[in-house]
């Protein structure tokens, strides 16, 4: 099979092929190196998760972005219920909102002038 | 230390848990780490997960919630391994023998093979512990204990 030169560089896929197979052979052999004799039955043939035991619910398992905001959302729990139910994804209800806030922006600002 | 010439077969893999101890000890087994004392020399290294240990260094008097991770753990690490533990704390739960909170010490809850005193225990005493534990795998390797 001929490659393809083109001067900047060149491309022959059963060179890569052999290089994947070698690969694969070196990666089989540092494999057999290793132990085979673990008990997978047992504790050892499941994962270290720093001695605590692998969850068996997948959702568990999954770690989500909302995840890395765990602390904040915790400690702010009591704000977040009361701001989450208000929000609505209601456009008319934001404005409702914006202008019910300018208005008391307005009655402060005028009352205290 | 004469037992470390015989030793050197192969590296030692090393696993740390510590089950709720002051961290004196901990210091010191970092202490063991350091170029002062250099444990690496003889081919002892700490190592991330017990699934690759050799040795198991316990540090603590075990408090409740870590007793099932400590077992949990003990089982992880192959077959042949030795467990060592650092310290009084582990030995004979110390100061807080008793505590409600306290279950240990340690061989109450997995085998120990080799106690090494002190509060903490110094740096020397660990690697002396360690190198005792070696003796104890290369015996067991001879028995054909394996997983």
């Amino acid at each position: 099979m001929s490659g393809i030169d083109s001067g900047f560089g060149s491309w022959n896929p059963l060179a890569w092929a052999l290089l994947f197979l070698g690969a694969g052979l070196v990666a089989l052999g540092f494999r057999a190196l290793g132990r085979s004799d673990r008990k997978r039955a047992s504790e050892q043939g499941r994962a270290f998760l720093s001695g605590n035991e692998e969850p068996q619910e997948s959702a568990a398992l999954h770690v989500r972005g909302r995840h890395l905001y765990w602390g904040i959302v915790d400690g702010l729990a009591g704000y977040y219920r009361r701001a989450a139910s208000l929000h609505t994804g209601i456009v008319n209800d934001y404005v409702a909102w914006f202008v019910v806030g300018l208005a008391a922006v307005c009655v402060i600002l005028l009352g205290v002038g | 230390m004469k037992a470390l010439p015989r030793s050197f077969k192969r590296a030692l893999w090393v696993f740390h848990v510590a089950t709720g101890s002051c961290n004196g000890c901990d210091i010191e087994i970092v202490a063991a780490l350091t170029p002062r004392y250099d444990a690496e020399r003889f081919g002892i290294m700490l190592t991330g997960t017990p699934r690759h240990a050799d040795v198991l260094l316990v540090t603590g008097p075990v408090t409740r919630p870590m007793m099932p991770r400590l077992k949990r753990i003990y089982e992880q690490t192959p077959d042949p391994k030795a467990v060592v533990v650092v310290g009084g704390c582990g030995a004979t739960s110390g100061v807080f023998y008793d505590s409600y909170n306290v279950v240990g010490p340690v061989d109450r809850i997995i085998p120990v093979d080799v106690y090494v005193p002190g509060c903490p225990a110094r740096p020397e005493a660990i690697l002396d512990g360690v190198v005792k534990a070696v003796a104890k795998l290369e015996g067991l390797e001879r028995a054909g204990v394996t997983t």
